[in-house]
Parts: C-alpha cells; structure tokens; sequence
C-alpha cells in the first residue's frame, strides 16, 4: 500500500518500467509447441528461465502484470544466492546497487545486549547478505532475461486454466486482446503464494500458520546508521512489539514491527496508524532526528506452509507457489532461487536428453526437505521473534536479560539466517569417501577460495557438471582423460576444472597458499564432482576413473 | 572455571520445555513454580559458588530495566 493519493507504482525512488502487450504468434492462429512455460515472472520465474537458458533451453515467460512488484517485499539476498547469479551472469548490476552486510544487534529494553556476526573471509567474493529492493531483483532479472535469444516474455498475460495431458500442458491465457491456449512439454508454476496453478489443479498448501502479524514499511531517511540487521525487543516505546531494522539503498529503511494480538487489522494498516507507529519507532527507536517520508507497507502474517509433493506430473511449482516460510531468516526469496536453479538445471538435462526424466523425481525431495529444514529452524526463530504465549514471551525475555552479561544466553538471540541446505539424503547424492577430514560433503555446495585479485575458485564452473580434480602441477592420468574425452563425446556437458599445488599450463588454478586443498581436504589425486547447481554429488579422496562414470549416471536419476 | 556445561542445544530444549510448561500453570503460580525450580536445580550442582553465581546473573538480568518487568 502507499500513501494517500500516490499509485501503486509511484514510489519516492524507483521508476517502475512499462512492458508493453505483444500479440503472440498463438494468436493469429498460428501452432506453436513451447519446451517450457513458465508462469509468474517473479524474480523464482525469471531466474528459471535463466537457467534453463544457461542451458541452452528455450522458455516463455507469462506474467499478469505490465510491471515490477509493488513494492520491496524480500529485500535479503544471500551469498549461496548471489553465487547463483553470478552463474547466470546477472551478478554485477547485484552487487553494484544492493548494499553489503554481515553483522546485526539485538536489543532488549533499548540496551544493545548482543552482536551477531556471519560467517566471513577473504576466501568468500560476496558478502554473506545483499540488501536490495524486489523491484531492482526482478528488473536485474528481467533485464538480462530480454537480452536472451532463449527466453520470451510475455506481459499482461493472465494464465486462467491449465489441463495437463500425457506429453504436455495446456494453458489457456487471457490477454488484451483475447484468449488463446498455449502448449508446452513442462511447466513451472512460479505464481506466488495465492498460486493460481496450485488451485486450478486441485492442490493446496499445508502446515501451520503462527500468532504474529507484522506490518513492514519503506521509509525514505538520511540516516549514517550501517548496513546491519537490527532487531528490537520490548523497547520502551513499543513494549508490546517486536521491531526489526534494515538498511535499502536509495536511503530506503525498512521497518517491520509486531502487531498486538487484539488489534484491528484494517485499523492496523490504515496510513494514519502507519505514520504514528513508524514516526515513534524512527525517533523513539532507531533515535534519528532527521524528516522522514513514508514509501510503501504491507501486512505480513508468519506461516509454514508447503505443497505435499513440488512435482506434479509435467508440472513443477517453484518458490512460493510450493511453500510459505516466515520471514525472519529471509529464507523465501533465497529458498524460491534455489528451487529454480534445481528445477532448471533438472529440466534442461532432461530436455537435452542427458537425463531420463527419472531425474525430475529428485526435485521435490531434494527441495521440499529443504522446506522442511526451513520450517523447523523457522519455527524456533519465529517463536522467539513473536512468542505465542505467556509461556513462551516469558522465557524469551528471560533469555533477552540474560544474554546481556552472559554469552551462554547469546545464542538465543542469533537470528539464524539462512544457511544453503544440504542434500545429504537426496536419491542423486552418493556416499560419502570417509577418507576425507575437511570440505563439502556429498549434498552441500562448493566452497569458493579466493585465488588471486579478483579471482575466486566458483568463477571457474562450467556450466554444466564440473570435476574439480587435484594434482602437484595439473597432470591428469591418461586412463581419466580417457574417460573425460569419452563422455564429453557423449553430449555431457562437463568441465574439468584442475587445482595444482605449483604452476603448470595456463589452465590450471594454482593454489598459492595452500587454502584450496585445506578447504577441501584434498591431495593430490582427489577430485570433487559438482552438479550445475553447485552441489557436490561425489568426492573422491583419490579418483578412480572408472568411478567417474558410474557416479555422473546414478546422480542423472539413472541406474 | 572450566565446569562441565549444557551443551546449547539442550539449553534451547530446556527453553522449549519451560515455556510449555509456564504455559500450562496459572499465571499467579509461575514464581512459585519457578522458586521451587531453581532450588531443585541448585541441589543438582555440587559447588554452592556456581549456585551463587546464578543467582547474581538471574538477579542482574531482572534489574536490567527497574521500573518494567515483562
């Protein structure tokens, strides 16, 4: 919502482009069979698209709408996220607007009691969290979505059925210039939480929703205050409610603060009761004396909600058209780009004919046990954030109060941000090499090293499977370039990426302090298999080659 | 002092439980209750320092803010 008088695009910092209605071949009558459809072009929809075309995998992109979001909405990328653009090559414009973190503070009673700070080094290229608008996400995305070949984008298109059949899907859309069906062999259901594709075939969301109710709003305020996460407990001002603060570039702040069970919702977000509850936290809160501008609001209640399975038939539902988390963690938006990444990837193998379409069969354990790791940490953040109880209010306090003179209390106030989920019980995973003592096991993803200015090892992926082979100076054994050449022959797309302690030929990554092979827990010999997304499927403490085929077909849903 | 702690997760199960718990009595039975809880953990640790030392922590952490209790 914004305020009195302003429209839904005009916003104090953010010009909302036009994408214009163009008539679909469809239309004039013409046949057209389209790969992929995909439903939705939210910044989930969009980096799917991207992905399939990293691939070499042509899509269409539907969308109802003429613009971006409304408003900020998820405003937290994470590095495991931000790594993922920078494979789509979408990660400059990223970083350049979006603003950098890594630490934040809890307060209890106006007392600062607790810094937390997330994990970081020299070794990472991206800091551990990014703030930035939904508004730039989507038009990052977009804008590298219309420079591609492989992705059409059609606006102002409303999806208002879909049929499912043996070989294909069927989507009758609604245009400004009158309906038409389209046909695809898969689709992507990216349309949201109010999912228009998950009702029309019949499926609903389960779980549980929580008590709290927060309003978040957009302010515009000149403030030095640094990009840190700030949470607020039982301040003086507002006892009853739990306050968070985040920085957005364009001296945007966001405000998100608890509403009191017994409020009324429609009073609640009204613009008068905005104002007051937001002018009180500015000044007595955040202490900033400066004018300020109210941007936008929204209401938000916490759920954990989620499809029982993300796969139906030719239809795959990705981000919040499959699941629901709370925000406090910012794990909506970064869990929706990792399910595109998963189902792009998956989809473009099988398209390609590298995979049987078994492969698809790991998308929905894969990604919804990464839901269900979402919700039980979500669970216990938003318990604290938001007790549900006298009981529960009682002992958050406690622990608040404690945490101020005693580190033992002080976890209890980490806000346990999202962390990239495992894939450790996924049907694609192998066993693990129990030789190894350090580095990613099989289902976590790739660690990235800094190699040099500028230069980090995740740079380095191919884009599709990548051997991360180590050596003494970058010699491969003749029997596993054998088996390399042979199943490249084949059509795999797969990149063989050397480490070698001392300087070989051009190719090669050296790793000149050693942090490479620590990281990994490598020697020479050793050799890491890493799926398009990332993830390792397999190690080897020391690589047999004959174990190199076998394990590229079993984690490609093959036997 | 190098004592043998909880370990965090079981601290935050602790947590859990109480807040359960508290949930289930009365309202005006929770310092009652939590009276009699910190004597029954207090016969648990054999040092009466430790026990002392808990007691200051509880006691600053509820002074933390005079005039507001939660």
């Amino acid at each position: 919502m914004r305020p009195a008088g302003r429209s839904e695009t005009d916003s104090l910092y953010f010009d909302y482009p036009h994408f214009p209605f163009v008539r679909p071949p469809e239309l004039a009558g013409q046949a057209v069979r389209h790969r992929v459809a995909i439903v939705g072009a939210g910044p989930v929809g969009v980096t799917a698209a991207l992905e399939l075309a990293r691939h070499g995998i042509a899509s269409v992109v539907l969308d109802d709408k003429a613009t971006v979001n409304d408003g900020s909405r998820a405003i937290c990328i994470s590095r495991h996220s931000l790594e993922l653009l920078q494979q789509l090559g979408v990660d400059a414009p990223f970083t350049a607007k979006g603003l950098g973190w890594n630490q934040g503070r809890t307060y209890f009673r106006d007392r600062e009691i607790y810094r937390f700070r997330m994990p970081h080094s020299d070794q990472e290229r991206y800091a551990p969290m990014f703030n930035l608008q939904q508004q730039y996400i989507e038009q990052f995305l977009i804008d590298k979505a219309q420079a591609s070949d492989l992705i059409e984008m059609r606006w102002q298109s409303a999806v208002t059925g879909v049929e499912q059949e043996a070989d294909g899907v069927t989507l009758r859309v609604t245009t400004p210039e009158g309906e038409y069906a389209l046909a695809c062999d898969y689709l992507l259901a990216a349309d949201g939480g109010r999912s228009r594709l998950r009702e029309s075939l019949g499926l609903s969301l389960h779980g549980q929703a929580y008590e709290g109710r927060y309003v978040i709003a957009d302010v515009r305020l000149k403030s030095d205050f640094p990009t840190e996460r700030r949470a607020f407990f039982h301040s003086k001002a507002l006892p009853d409610a739990t306050i968070l603060v985040h920085r957005q570039p364009d001296d945007i702040w966001r405000i998100d603060y608890q509403l009191g069970p017994d409020e009324d919702l429609e009073q609640a977000v009204e613009e008068a009761s905005i104002r007051e509850k937001v002018s009180l936290i500015i000044r007595e809160v955040m202490h900033e004396s400066d004018e300020w501008e109210l941007e936008w609001w929204s209401l938000y209640k916490a759920y954990t909600l989620a499809l029982d399975d993300y796969r139906h038939g030719r239809v795959l539902f990705i981000g919040d058209s499959a699941h629901l988390v709370p925000i406090f963690g910012v794990r909506g938006l970064n869990n929706g780009l990792a399910d595109a990444a998963n189902a792009g990837w998956k989809l473009a193998w099988v398209l390609k004919g590298q995979a049987p379409e078994a492969l698809l069969d790991s998308y929905s354990p894969e990604r919804r046990g990464a839901t269900l790791d979402v919700f039980a940490n979500a669970g216990k953040s938003t318990r604290f954030m938001t007790p549900p109880s006298r009981g529960y209010r009682r002992m958050r306090n406690a622990a608040l109060a404690l945490a101020f003179h005693n580190d033992y209390a002080s976890g209890f106030a980490n806000p346990r941000q999202v962390t990239p989920y495992t894939y450790a019980e996924s049907p694609l995973t192998l066993a693990d090499d129990p030789a190894f003592a350090a580095g990613p096991i099989p289902g976590a993803p790739l660690i990235n090293r800094r190699l040099g200015d500028d230069d980090f090892l995740l740079d380095h992926l191919g884009t599709g499977f990548t051997l991360l082979h180590f050596s003494e100076d970058g010699r491969v054994a003749p029997a596993l370039r054998e088996s390399l050449d042979s199943l490249q022959a084949r059509g795999h797309d797969l990149t063989l990426l050397r480490v070698a302690r001392s300087p070989a030929d051009a190719q090669t990554l050296v790793d000149v302090d050693g942090s490479l092979f620590a990281g990994y827990g490598a020697e020479p010999g050793s050799a890491y298999l890493a799926r398009p997304d990332r993830h390792v499927t397999a190690r080897w403490k020391r690589l047999d080659p004959t174990a190199l085929e076998a394990a590229l077909t079993s984690t490609l849903g093959g036997e | 002092m190098t004592a043998p702690t909880l370990p965090f997760a079981d601290l935050e199960r602790v947590y859990e439980r109480l807040a359960t718990t508290l949930d289930a009595l009365p309202e005006a039975d929770e310092s009652h209750f939590l009276a009699q809880l910190a004597l029954a953990l207090a016969h648990r640790v054999p040092d009466v320092d430790q026990v002392m030392a808990a007691i200051e922590e509880a006691r600053q952490g509820a002074t933390l803010d005079q005039d507001d209790r939660a």
